[in-house]
């Protein structure tokens, strides 16, 4: 079996198909760092040659104007590549676990809440986005950003060299404690915030009992009460977030004035910091772009360090065992002339956790065009019987066989036309009502479609629909006992050799009963059918099969 | 807090209910954003001065002071720069407060049917997203006319001072950055809101993909699935491409643009400097123009920044508008006094639904327990929800001679208490479920249904939290409590359905007698279908498809085979009714 693919996997074989870009995007990185020490430096002539009484010419104006256009420009660029690649990674990475969705074994959707495996599609590869755009690349950016411009510094003021070398770093230190401080302020404020966004789905699950007991008062105000947790753990990042540009801005008015005093004391004082006029101007412009990234470089640790639980649960979603591949060679021409039983379990066993045993020692044969029923209480297995037969579960002991081939290898491509499965509760997909019917299965002509339709007796109630067919399916267009019919009409619409009733779980009034039962009735002539015991097909007939 | 007043459906409503933090950030902000010239202003003289002691026309102490003055000067421009910040966001604090405030009370006013209409996801993104993106929006409004407004006034102001020509020349850039800025807020609105559609229609997709993964997997369908979402992606790339191209890249190219007046600055201002232009320049003036201007510019661009936060605000404010309307909140009613209960002829239908009730009829007298059970989907529970008057019966419920959908909702609460199937618990501790903010102890309460030993024993007493939903408690605690809560906020007429599902026989006869002296004058309808404390009813119904008999259990017994039936299948010791 082929290796489980990787997070860094996915994303370097993203990276090597957009070649291309990220060789860009590296470019991009460098010529914005490189074209940001430009101005101050044109400045710098230009300065020098009006204190030497020197004319300035049309050309250095220009060049002092282009160089600032270019950064832009650059800078612009440099956004654009990280957006668009960041972009790329993040649908490579959906794409990738969509793909790993398929290989699942079905055992473990059954163990997952539907919504927290979306979240790991949504939120967690968002972060790894992030991670990308306003973590790693920017991160990388703003480092040599500094670097440079301290070079530059210490290439034109060796004195003020050193004040940078020494100041720089407690400087970073203090973002660090600040940023610090604000998390936790802010990891405060998130848990409020949840707290309140909580108690609005919260509210409308206990609005009868809000209403009856006229406690909406007492609501609004256990409402307001959770905001204003939220509001003061808010209030001490705002004082955070509020003091923390003036402290960075007054360090390099203080920084400037010392070192313009500094450089006037004449002596070794003046040799050690002395400079011209023109570069004390081209200084100020440093000192204070200097500071600028000390903030981003901040914000993106952070951003990098909340992004490691995400990467850590996309991680463990992609390391997931998967099953293995079905047999694509496998036929339905092949499977329906082996003359092999429909379905035959032979001392089939299978425990869903390893040690309670949920069906042991099971032999069932099903002949074609047999209808078995199986019964037993809640909890014997009935439908677990079911997915072993489907293929979805692989049995712990024994062997499940559709026509003679484990059902686990049939492939996706002929389970449509061998089995056709009433599941418990009808599952809408999206599409038109159509879709449902055909599950988008080009196949199926047109007639076929209505003809499955007419049997279940649904057939009217859809031409009255507006747009009939082709009728946007969405929630409440159809009544309970009319979804239990289409699940029907789904079933049988691509003339399944084998029927698999399973239990409806909807409580349904008589004559709707009647009416599901009938369908039943007529889905079920001329096929194999294996259902289990329920108050609906009671009547049906056939074998019985107990499990126990 | 009041949502109500006027009409918290308009933005000034907002700006007019916060005006002391607005007066207290005009204040900062018109002073910290004039004192913002100050900057360019020293940075000019330091230069010049430094040019001087080279030069030895003067000494480095006066160097010295100016210098300490500039960094003094700083420092008290930035203290006011973090008094506007710091009032700005408490402003938007309570603006977010407020209107989320307003939204939960209108919540509160729907009625269930509503509710349940409306889907929960959408109504909770509108409450928080929307609600913080349109505060974000304000405060950055806000921030925009001091940062930006006051601001450029005060620079172009000092510009002009030193040349006017120059200034005129050199400013036309920066007005064309912003007017291009702002003739491309609609389409970063478009690209803004295009991509947000998009996120939703692939969460959605998501969703379906995963939680239908094993109907898909059953039809063979995964790989057509996993086209379908690749489309989504595809769309949510471009679109997301596009959303941020128009938010991230336009800001520098807006620079650059305005920028192209240094040109004309560092031309021109240095034939000023060498004396052949309009004014006669220093070192000083040529610095601070080209310090000052750059600052102008940096400004304009970050004023189309917070245009396209503006815009994004508005696309939230459109969404969260209808959902903000003003109205009082009730008060707790206070409970009426015990009466007699009749009901005659009552016939109820869900709307466009089968007829569940057919021509009930009992009356309850002070103080009796009434028993009702009959086979699954009997309409014992529509039996129970015809009393809250959600949906309009016909026929007639009276309580003390008085037709209960004439009633008041005030009257109404006052008189039906009701549990359902879910306990409807809130995720906070055991104490406010019972109480639910009234005054007393909850322990009283927690003994009438049995709980009060097994809360002793948890980790916080009665204060533990419950979780979401009572996540944390067993089915059978769940019940208990939500009866507990009931009987604290006892009525004259209490429903109770099911109460007793998850609860042992032993438990259920105890709660039973303490429910016997509680109800005192009270009547209680106990909905159920396990029928062990039946013969303790004074009264019992016995339903079967809508229509109802009535009597006492004795009676019953004899006069209803399928009463008799279904008691005796109970006492013979199946659990299950069914």
């Amino acid at each position: 079996m082929k290796r489980n693919e990787t997070l860094l996997g996915i994303l370097g074989r993203v990276l090597w198909h957009q070649r291309l870009l990220t060789a860009g995007l590296l470019l991009a990185v460098a010529g914005s760092v490189v074209l940001a020490l430009v101005p101050p430096l044109v400045l710098e002539r230009v300065v020098d040659r009006l204190t030497n009484g020197e004319m300035v010419s049309f050309a250095l104006a220009l060049l002092y104007f282009l160089t600032l256009a270019l950064s832009g420009i650059v800078d612009a660029g440099k956004e654009t590549l990280i957006t668009v690649l960041g972009q790329k990674l993040t649908r490579g990475l959906r794409h990738a676990m969509c793909a790993k969705l398929s290989r699942m074994p079905a055992a473990w959707f059954s163990r997952q809440d539907p919504g927290a495996i979306a979240s790991r599609f949504v939120g967690d590869v968002d972060t790894v986005e992030a991670l990308f755009a306003s973590g790693v690349v920017s991160m990388a950016a703003d480092i040599c950003k500094i670097v440079g411009i301290l070079a530059v510094i210490w290439v034109k003021s060796r004195g003020l060299g050193i004040l940078m070398l020494l100041v720089t770093p407690l400087l970073f230190i203090m973002t660090r404690v600040f940023q610090k401080r604000m998390l936790r302020a802010q990891l405060e404020h998130r848990a409020a915030v949840a707290k309140a966004s909580q108690q609005v789905p919260e509210t409308i699950r206990s609005i009868r009992t809000v209403h009856t007991l006229r406690k909406e008062r007492y609501m609004a105000r256990r409402y307001d009460d959770a905001i204003q947790a939220g509001y003061w753990a808010m209030e001490r990042t705002n004082f955070y977030q509020a003091l923390y540009s003036p402290i960075i801005v007054t360090v390099s008015a203080v920084m400037v004035a010392l070192v313009m005093t500094l450089s006037a004391m004449g002596g070794g004082l003046r040799e050690f910091f002395g400079m011209s006029v023109g570069t004390a101007v081209a200084i100020i412009a440093y000192i204070s772009k200097v500071f600028e990234p000390l903030e981003s470089i901040g914000m993106e640790i952070q951003s990098i360090q909340s992004a490691v639980a995400g990467v850590r649960r996309i991680q463990a979603f992609l390391a997931e065992p998967e099953q293995p591949p079905a047999d694509e060679r496998v036929t339905l021409e092949a499977l329906l002339s082996s003359g092999q039983p429909a379905v035959e379990l032979k001392d089939v066993s299978f425990s869903y956790d390893g040690q309670h045993p949920v069906v042991s020692g099971c032999d069932l044969t099903v002949e074609p065009g047999e209808t078995v029923t199986v019964t037993g209480r809640t909890g014997a297995g009935k439908t677990t019987l079911f997915r072993l037969v489907l293929g979805l579960y692989p049995p712990g002991d024994g062997s499940v066989r559709i026509f003679g081939t484990k059902a686990a290898d049939l492939p996706p491509a002929v389970r449509r036309r061998l089995f056709g499965y009433v599941e418990q509760s009808f599952r809408l997909v999206p599409g038109t009502v159509a879709d449902q019917i055909t599950l988008w299965d080009a196949a199926i002509s047109r007639e076929q479609m209505e003809n499955a339709a007419r049997m279940v007796g649904l057939h009217d109630t859809i031409l009255a629909l507006d747009r009939g067919y082709d009728t946007p399916c969405a929630e409440g267009l159809f009544s309970q006992g009319q979804l239990q019919l289409l699940a029907i009409a789904r079933a049988v619409a691509a003339d399944p050799a084998i029927l698999l009733l399973d239990e409806i779980t909807a409580s349904l009034d008589t004559a709707t009963e009647a009416r599901v039962l009938e369908a039943l009735r007529r889905a079920a002539a001329h096929r194999t059918v294996l259902s289990i015991s329920h108050r609906l097909y009671r009547e049906t007939g056939g074998r019985q099969f107990s499990l126990t | 807090m009041r949502p109500g007043g006027d009409r918290p459906d308009q933005v000034t409503f907002y700006f007019r209910r916060e005006w002391r933090p607005l007066v207290l950030v005009t204040v900062t902000g018109v002073l910290f954003n004039v004192g913002l010239v100050t900057g360019p202003l020293f940075e000019g003289r330091l230069a010049q001065c430094l040019l001087e002691v080279l030069r030895g026309e003067t000494v480095w102490p006066v160097m010295a002071k100016l210098a300490a003055l500039y960094a003094v000067v700083t420092a008290v421009v930035q203290a006011l720069r973090y008094g506007k910040r710091f009032f700005i966001r408490r402003f938007a604090n309570n603006v977010n407060r407020r209107m989320k405030a307003v939204l939960y009370a209108g919540l509160l006013r729907r009625q269930r049917p509503e509710l349940q209409e409306e889907s929960v996801g959408s109504l909770l993104t509108r409450a928080i997203s929307d609600v913080d993106a349109c505060a974000e929006g304000m405060r950055k409004f806000t921030t925009e006319i001091f940062d930006t407004g006051v601001a450029m006034v005060a620079y172009v102001g000092l510009l002009a001072s030193y040349d006017w020509r120059l200034t005129i020349l050199a400013c036309l850039f920066p007005p064309a950055a912003f007017f291009l800025a702002s003739r491309m807020k609609k389409p970063v609105a478009r690209c803004a809101a295009a991509w947000k559609e998009s996120a939703g229609r692939l969460n959605e997709a998501t969703l379906d993909r995963v939680s239908g993964a094993v109907t898909y997997r059953v039809f063979g369908l995964e790989e057509k699935r996993n086209e379908a979402y690749e489309e989504r992606l595809a769309d949510y790339e471009h679109r997301a491409v596009a959303a941020h191209l128009w938010e991230g890249i336009m800001q520098p190219l807006y620079r650059a643009l305005s920028m192209a007046g240094a040109l004309m600055i560092v031309w021109l201002g240095s034939r000023n400097v060498m004396g052949t232009g309009w004014v006669s320049w220093d070192i000083a003036a040529f610095t601070t123009f080209l310090a000052c201007f750059t600052k102008l510019s940096v400004k304009v661009s970050k004023a189309a920044k917070l245009f396209n936060a503006v815009q994004k605000a508005q696309v939230s404010w459109v969404r969260v508008k209808p959902l903000l309307k003003s109205g009082s909140l009730p008060e707790e009613t206070a409970p009426a006094a015990p009466a007699a209960l009749e009901v005659e002829g009552l016939t109820f239908a869900y709307p466009q639904g089968e007829t569940v009730l057919r021509d009930v009829n009992f009356t309850a007298a002070p103080g009796q327990i009434v028993g009702v059970t009959g086979p699954v989907a009997c309409g014992k529970s529509t039996l129970g929800k015809a009393f809250l008057c959600e949906y309009p019966y016909q026929g007639s419920i009276r309580f003390g001679g008085k037709e209960l959908r004439d009633m008041t909702a005030a009257e109404r609460t006052g008189v039906v208490g009701y549990l359902g199937h879910q306990p409807e618990l809130l995720g906070d501790s055991v104490r406010e479920n019972v109480l639910l903010g009234s005054s007393g102890s909850p322990d009283p309460w927690l003994r009438a249904v049995c709980l009060e030993e097994e809360v002793a024993a948890m980790p916080d007493g009665a204060d533990t939290q419950v979780g979401s939903g009572g996540i944390r408690l067993s089915g059978g605690q769940q019940a208990r409590l939500a009866l507990a809560r009931t009987l604290c906020h006892r009525r004259p007429v209490l429903i109770l359905d099911d109460p007793f599902s998850a609860v042992d026989k032993a438990t259920e006869a105890q709660i039973m007698d303490h429910l016997e002296t509680l109800a005192g004058d009270g009547i209680i309808l106990l909905l159920s279908h396990r029928l062990d404390l039946f013969d303790r009813c004074d009264q019992v119904i016995w339903m079967e498809e809508g229509r109802c008999r009535v009597g006492t259990h004795r009676e019953l017994l004899k006069t209803c085979d399928a009463y008799a039936q279904a008691f005796r299948a109970q006492k013979g010791g199946s659990h299950e009714a069914e």
